[in-house]
This record gives structure tokens, sequence and C-alpha cells, in this order.
């Protein structure tokens, strides 16, 4: 499926910003599910973007910008073709062994609660690692609210796991909370989910977990919408957790308030049979 | 397009091409051999040169001994070798023949040219010094088509698929390269290396235009795995594995654009491309090298029969 995406990220400030710094996460990488055949990052005002790689393997871009100015708009755009392979990810760049990722983080550290739901799901699927984390993946699906209110991008795993509703982001959490109790190796992923129900503008980027199943490798799941990742979806960083694969992380220095604006354009480009 | 105007155009890029790194290998084997003994080691390059073209086993057939004589016949001239620059070239000819109209001017006078006066040329040349001459005079004639075909050709169907023969072909002698002279570039050998290995290396980064591109990459002596990495994984070097397969997934992305379809080429040249993107020469090296080189080549020819397959067939 060939996929347009373009992410639009806005800032007003409401006294001119002297300097910005930011770290962009926006740039997918091709595995062998995906291939960006087209991408390009474009800033509203003279900076800097000098381009990295960090240790999992994103691509980073540090953004630097002399103001003053009152605006700033980001805006990466680009194409991505992409393959379903029923959740497998293959051939993606990895930096680290599966097991590094049984690292807990402050986002992602169980409580009782977590650790209960995951006892929860083994006693009911066994000790199937595959059978555990669809179970999770549903469960998390089915019994949550998605509900962009009560949470924001600091809530960890526990306390939306008390709320019993949250965003992609919380779902996530969980689910990588979930699996790393369990011993299984689970890592966060940030992306783009291209919605089959005809909305194109969403708000922000779409995140899901993927976790390491012996023999078949990386599996990723997308507890937001209960399913494996398909072709849909569009795998631009990995982490530890959200802060590791956060889309945009930065400072300033002047600026004021700033209000924050972001615009997500998901849509499939001209259809192409697969032959 | 027809199957057969794509099929014609393909190959006769693949075949300049081939002529091309054929001069490329004898004019670095000829450099090599004139070395003195003493750096000359006990491998006798011109059967490495044999190696190095594929075609060995042709030419144990009809000589039993490779030297420079009988191998610059083989390589260069023979029309019974269908891989020798003179058939190379009269196989693009013809082809370029075929689809003479699918040409523009500049490209069949640059081919047609080269044909005629390869007439000039007999079967062997009277000297060393006419046979350099001959090989520079090859690829000259490559760069002619080659920057013909950039400057003047629409940029559509008809182009990308030249385009897909030269990366094709361009890829696998690359790899070739890499294939007969891997053991000169594993870690372990720098520690042993003396000045035969340093005109090795230059001699690999030589045939393929490299060397002054390593000293500008790089900023050091020769080192075994940095020669390795450039050839293969640095996208900035247009005779690597990963520049090719960049611009293969490119092309074969702009065919699948303008047919409003994509299949298995498509798909595999992503997939290799994707694999030299992600790969770090550490790791090449700790799954082995010359398998990494040896499933390169198979991945590259399967890549050409899924080409064939799809559009040309």
């Amino acid at each position: 499926m060939r996929i347009n995406i373009a992410h639009e990220t806005l800032y007003r400030y409401d006294r001119p910003a002297r300097a910005v710094v930011q770290t962009l996460r926006l740039s997918p990488r091709n595995h062998d599910g995906q291939y960006v055949t087209r991408w390009r990052i474009e800033a509203s005002v003279d900076s800097r973007l000098d381009q990295h790689e960090d240790a999992f393997g994103n691509i980073i871009h540090v953004f630097t910008a002399d103001g003053p100015f009152n605006e700033l708009k980001i805006t990466v755009e680009g194409e991505v073709d992409t393959q379903e392979t029923n959740g497998v990810v293959r051939g993606a760049i990895e930096r680290f062994p599966p097991s590094m990722y049984l690292r807990e983080t402050p986002l992602t550290a169980p409580d009782q609660a977590i650790v209960g739901f995951a006892r929860d799901v083994w006693r009911t699927a066994g000790a199937d690692t595959l059978a555990i984390l669809h179970l999770i993946t549903q469960r998390l699906n089915t019994e949550f609210v998605y509900d962009t209110n009560p949470t924001q991008t600091t809530t960890t795993a526990a306390e939306a796991l008390k709320l019993r509703r949250g965003v992609c982001q919380d779902l996530a959490h969980i689910f990588i909370a979930a699996a790393r109790s369990l011993e299984i190796p689970a890592r966060y992923i940030g992306g783009h989910f291209r919605r089959n129900d005809g909305v194109i503008t969403q708000e922000a980027g779409h995140a899901w977990a993927e976790a390491f199943v012996p023999e078949l490798g990386w599996v990723a799941f997308d507890p937001t919408n209960g399913i494996c990742a398909t072709e849909a979806h569009v795998r631009v960083a990995v982490g530890l957790d959200y802060l590791g694969a956060a889309p945009v992380r930065g400072s300033r220095s002047g600026g004021g308030t700033e209000t924050l604006s972001v615009a997500v354009h998901i849509d499939q480009a001209g259809r192409q049979s697969q032959g | 397009m027809l199957s057969r105007t794509a099929d014609s155009l393909y190959w006769m890029a693949r075949y300049v091409e081939r002529a091309e790194y054929l001069a490329r290998i004898l004019e670095a084997t000829q450099r090599l051999t004139t070395l003195p003994v003493a750096y000359g080691g006990e491998s006798n390059e011109w059967e490495s040169a044999l190696a190095t073209a594929g075609c060995a086993n042709a030419f144990f057939a009809e000589h039993s001994e490779a030297n420079e004589e009988t191998v610059t016949a083989f390589l260069a001239f023979s029309s019974s070798n269908s891989s020798s620059i003179r058939s190379c070239f009269e196989s693009a000819r013809t082809n370029a023949r075929a689809v003479r109209t699918a040409l523009t001017m500049e490209m069949w006078d640059a081919i047609n040219g080269t044909w005629l006066e390869l007439h000039r040329y007999g079967n062997s040349l009277s000297s060393r010094e006419a046979f350099m001459r001959f090989l520079r005079w090859v690829q000259e004639s490559s760069l002619r088509f080659d920057g013909s075909a950039y400057r003047t050709m629409l940029r559509n169907d008809a182009y990308w698929f030249t385009r897909l023969g030269v990366y094709i072909e361009r890829a696998d002698n690359t790899a070739r390269i890499l294939d007969v002279k891997y053991h000169l570039l594993l870690p372990s050998y720098e520690s042993v290396g003396g000045p035969l290995d340093y005109f090795q290396w230059s001699a690999i980064l030589r045939s393929v235009s490299a060397l002054t591109a390593y000293h500008w990459v790089y900023r050091d002596s020769l080192k075994p795995w940095m020669v390795a990495d450039l050839l293969i994984l640095k996208d900035q070097m247009p005779r690597s594995l990963a520049s090719c397969y960049q611009n293969l997934a490119r092309y074969l992305d702009e065919i699948a654009r303008a047919y409003g379809r994509q299949g298995p080429a498509q798909r595999q040249a992503r997939i290799l491309r994707t694999r030299l993107e992600n790969s770090r020469m550490d790791e090449i090296f700790q799954g082995g090298l010359h398998e990494f080189i040896g499933d390169f080549i198979a991945a590259n020819n399967q890549l050409g029969g899924a080409i064939s397959t799809q559009y040309l067939a």
C-alpha cells in the first residue's frame, strides 16, 4: 500500500522565541515490510538540520534555529510503500539484543495491578508467547476506553491501567509493561496508521508496541486497534518507551507560553495492484 | 511498451556496462602484473581476472594456460567468448538496432560508432601501450553511451529499463570483484599486510575508480575493511552495492508508478536495498564476508530473473 504522510507541527509563541533546539524523530527507515520512496523535512524558519542516528538506529534530526520568531512550523512529508507482513518485522535495524528490551523505564514500570493483569493473561493464555501477546492486545482493546482527555504524555502505564482509559501511547505502555513483567522483551513504536474509515486528518501520530517472539522475531501489536500491525502501519521510531521514540523533543529560550498544534494527514496514494 | 522493446533496452545497457567492466579489470590486472616479481606473490593475476569476469570455465575449455596473451585475447577480442568486450559491443549494437526508434540519435550514434570503430582493432594488439589505449577507448565508449542516454533520453519507461540494465550489471560486477578478492579484505589479514596487499587493495579500488574517493571518504591509508565498507555500504560511492540498489529500487519504483502496478521485482529490490542500508561492516564480517557476497550475487541474479519475468518476457 502506498501511503502519503504529511505531519505538521506548529508552535506559536506569545513572545518571540530567541532560540530553539529540537531532536526530531520523524523519518521512517526501511525494513522488509516498508519502503520509503520519498521523504523530506521542511522548517518555516532559517535553521540547521543535522541528520544522525540514535542508539536504536532511528534517524534523528537535530534542529537548531536562532530567533526571534513568533511561529515555527516543521513539516515532514513523504510517501511510504508498505507490504502486509502480518505484524512480523524483519530486516529492520537491530542495534541491541532482544533482552535489552526487558529494561524497565519510569513510564513503563509495572505496579501490582499490571503484574496482576499480566499474570491473569498468562493463566488464561498458557505458556505460548504469541498467545499471551495476542490476549494482552485483545484485552487492552476491549477493556479500555479510548479517551484523549485524562492522560498526557507523562502518564505512566500504571496510572493509565488504573483509569482504564487513555490513548494509543498509554495502551502501548501497558502492553510493554505487562509483556516485560512476563520476561517477554517489548518495545515502543511511534509511527503512523492509515485509518480505513476514511478519516484522513489525525490529531497526532500513532503508537503501538513490538514484542520478541522466539522463532518469529519481533512482532508488532497494536492494542488500540486490537490487531497486529498491518500494511496500514508505518513504523517511524523505536524506543524503550514514549520518551525514546517521541517525534519531537527539545527546548527553547524566550518565547513565553507556547501553543502547539499537530496535524497529521495520512492518505493512501493512487492504488496499485500487486502482481 | 512491448516486452521485446524493454528487453532490448535492458540488455543493450547491460552489455555496454559489462564491456566497460571487462576493460576495467583488464587494466587493473595489467597494472598488477607489471609490478616487480617480488611484489607479485604466488597468485596468477590473469587467472583471477578470468574468475572476476566469471568465464574461467569457458576459458579453460579452449586454453590450457592463463597468461597475458591468452587472457587478453579471450576477454577482449574472442568471438567465441560471448562476454568478451567485442561480443558485448556486438550484442549491445544488435539490441540497439532492434529498438532503434526507442533511442535518441545521440545514443544510436554512440553505440553504432563504437561498433564501427571496433573493426579497426584486430584480434590482438601489437603492444601493451596499444592495448592500454584500447581499454581506455572501451571505457570512453561506455561513457559516451551512458552520457548520451543521461542527456538526451526522455524520462520514461525506455530510460528506466536501460538504467535497470546498467545497475543490475554494475552490482554484479562490483560483487564479483569482491568475491574474487574477498580474502584480501578480511580484518585478520591486515596485520600481515605487506606491500603486495597495498597494491592489491589499490587495484581493487582502481578497478571501480574509487582510489581517490577512498581518500576523500576515510582520509586514511588503505585498510581492508574500509575498502569493503566503501564498495558495499557507501551510498555516495557510485559503484557500491548500496548505491546500485538505491538506483534499482528507485527506477523500479518509477516503473511501478507509471504502470500503476508492482510485483516481485520491486519487493526484492527494496528488501535488498534495506539489507544494505541497515547493515554494518562489523556485522557483515561476523556473518562472513564471503557468504555475504555469495548471497548477494545470488540475490542480484534473482532480481535480474524477476525483472525478466515481470517485464521482459
